[in-house]
């Protein structure tokens, strides 16, 4: 994990804006928002479908560009990028969890960790050591050969969790991580999360109207049509 | 290689359109290497059939002889060139012919030919007329002749049957009739031979034509039949002048060089439309395949996958597959191509361009066809994956998954 100088926010947006469509079908997704996320924190953007919490967090994570305003990650501006640039950035600072599919089927579990590493450069030797130790972080040692069709929903997740890890990135981005799990793992999913946020120290920000992280974020940015209705402070929880 | 493995994997998905496409390239490759076998084999076929049958792999003329057959164009100084070719290391038999148009008559009818007075000895090496002939013997004596089968039939004479020659002779340009018997039938194939030609004696040609030792064709084999068309051939420089013309069977017959130039035309035309074809199969395969792949192709671009690497995995997906069908492809056309070069393809008879293609065709395969036919699949599968590459390398993470969701 890159060390965050401690005034640096990781994450730092400023009156971002994205619009959709044109004329009369013209939908802005996300109005003006001003966010800062400091490193370490276990925070959600929380909020209605539609209300824009997936677009910010795709703008926040360098996977779409805004029409207006700027995003600083890790103190680098994104918006001025090219799209090289911007793939290398996202593979050595950003830590990425979707809703389903999120793994290469025809990888197996350890590959698709390794799949990050690889793209680094690391050496083979050292790309297994940490394929190792992200595994038995996740709970899945000995399950690094299983291609994803022969794991379940939630051990899937977690492989996802583990890959995010293995480039050391400076946060994780989870859109709706628990949306195709039952709630049982969804649970244990959240809290080995948790625990690699309190251990290890990883930022973590999820976009979810998931009751289960609701309750275990410690930073809640409410959103609603585009716009942030709600911020909530870490003392609140 | 994570890339070769992550490839070679992704083809194993589908294992049924992988198939299919490997089957259509694999067939493309078959079709294209054996048609250009058979293309090989009717050329060659033409151009032996040319040079065996009677014009020979090159011929010395007087020069305008070959465009009106003007007996009177005839080479006279005949000594010095018969010295050139005997010692020409180049050249492996010649033979001597005088031509000159007549009139036979036989007790039931007339007919204009062509005659030939040859050498029988020396035209066993340069052409087949003995092959050709179906009845009785070759021209002994002075007064044999062979002429065509349908040329007998017009003239409704047989072997032993009397035969009266009319032509007029160069020098004086007097009428000269002479007898013969018909000494043997040919059988050329094409009706253009085997209507219009009549062979006698070179020396009783020599003595009607009163042209003393006088030639109007001196036709040559090579040792190599290739060394033919070369322009510059040593020989054909030695013996060149104003009065002689030399010139191989490509400028002899330029309408079978047409043909030739016509057939390999041919051949780049059904290798293109054949290509093509399989060209549209793959990118239809391999779009299938990208958007199948749509949301995994976002995932992989925003996990940190620089766009050029996507593209360079589809590149590599359709090199596998092209490499796969050059495989299986150059078996299969080695196994069938050996086959029909042993047993021929039945096709029946025909003539094409006065030149007789037999009832089989055997395909000539040769090592380039197989190595040519190779680098064009993989060349033209590698340009055809290059678009969906593309398509695949620009993909906006975010946008692919708002549609694959």
């Amino acid at each position: 994990m890159t060390e965050q100088e401690t005034d640096t926010p990781v994450i730092y947006t400023d009156q971002v804006v994205r619009r959709f469509g044109e004329g009369a079908a013209l939908v802005t997704a996300v109005g003006g928002v001003s966010l800062t996320v400091e490193s370490g924190e276990f925070a959600a953007l929380v909020g209605p479908s539609g209300s824009g919490k997936s677009t910010l967090l795709n703008l926040i994570g360098g996977l779409d560009d805004p029409d207006e305003g700027h995003i600083a990650l890790a103190g680098m501006n994104l918006t001025s990028m090219s799209s090289a640039e911007m793939s290398d950035f996202r593979r050595d600072h950003i830590g990425f969890i979707f809703q389903s599919y999120n793994l290469i089927p025809v990888l197996s579990a350890a590959e698709n960790i390794e799949y990050i590493m690889l793209l680094q450069g690391l050496a083979a030797r050292d790309r297994r050591k940490r394929v190792d130790e992200m595994l038995k972080m996740v709970g899945l040692d000995g399950l690094g050969h299983r291609r994803p069709a022969e794991l379940s929903g939630g051990q899937q997740q977690r492989v996802a969790v583990a890959r995010a890890m293995a480039s050391s990135p400076d946060i994780i981005l989870a859109d709706e991580p628990t949306a195709n799990l039952d709630s049982k793992t969804g649970v244990a999913l959240l809290e080995t999360m948790r625990e690699l946020n309190e251990n290890e120290g990883v930022t973590f920000l999820f976009s979810t109207h998931d009751q289960k992280i609701i309750e275990r974020a410690r930073r809640l940015v409410w959103l609603e049509d585009g716009m942030v209705t709600k911020d909530e402070a870490p003392e609140r929880l | 290689m994570l890339i070769l493995k992550l490839a070679f994997r992704n083809l194993l998905r589908n294992t049924r359109r992988t198939a299919l496409t490997c089957l259509l390239l694999t067939s493309a490759l078959v079709i294209m290497i054996l048609m250009d076998g058979m293309m090989v084999g009717v050329s060659r076929l033409m151009v032996d059939s040319l040079t065996d049958t009677l014009e020979g792999e090159a011929q010395i003329y007087h020069q305008g002889f070959r465009e009106r057959f003007d007996p009177s164009l005839y080479l006279d100084n005949t000594v010095p060139l018969r010295e050139v070719l005997a010692l020409d290391q180049d050249v492996r038999a010649f033979s001597e012919r005088v031509m000159t148009p007549a009139m036979l008559a036989s007790s039931y009818a007339t007919q204009g030919v062509m005659i030939y007075g040859i050498d029988h000895e020396q035209e066993k090496a340069v052409s087949r007329i003995r092959e050709a002939q179906v009845e009785g013997s070759p021209i002994t004596k002075g007064s044999d002749l062979l002429l065509g089968d349908s040329l007998a039939e017009k003239l409704e004479v047989g072997l032993g049957d009397r035969i009266v020659l009319t032509t007029s002779s160069v020098e004086g340009n007097e009428l000269v009739q002479r007898l013969f018997r018909v000494s043997g039938v040919l059988n050329f194939g094409p009706s253009e031979l085997d209507d219009r030609l009549a062979f006698i004696d070179l020396e009783a040609a020599r003595e009607m034509l009163m042209i003393g030792d006088g030639t109007h064709q001196f036709v040559i084999r090579f040792e190599n039949r290739d060394r033919a068309n070369e322009a510059d051939l040593p020989l054909y420089d030695r013996v060149r002048n104003d009065q002689t013309a030399a010139e191989g069977w490509l400028k002899l017959q330029p309408s079978i060089g047409g043909m030739l130039e016509m057939t390999g035309f041919g051949r780049l035309i059904l290798g293109l439309v054949l290509f093509l074809l399989a060209a549209l199969g793959v990118v239809n395969s391999i779009f299938m395949s990208i958007y199948e792949r749509l949301y995994e192709f976002a995932v992989t671009k925003a996990i940190g996958t620089r766009p050029w690497w996507i593209g360079r995995l589809i590149v590599l997906e359709s090199l596998l597959m092209a490499l796969a069908s050059v495989a299986i492809g150059v078996l299969i056309a080695y196994f069938v191509g050996d086959y029909l070069e042993r047993e021929g393809l039945g096709l029946g008879q025909m003539e094409v361009g006065g030149v007789v293609i037999p009832e089989r065709i055997r395909p000539v395969m040769l090592i380039n066809q197989f190595l040519e036919a190779s680098w064009f699949l993989i060349g033209l599968t590698l340009l055809t994956a290059l678009y969906p590459a593309l398509y695949a390398a620009k993909i906006t993470p975010a946008e692919a998954i708002k549609r694959s969701l």
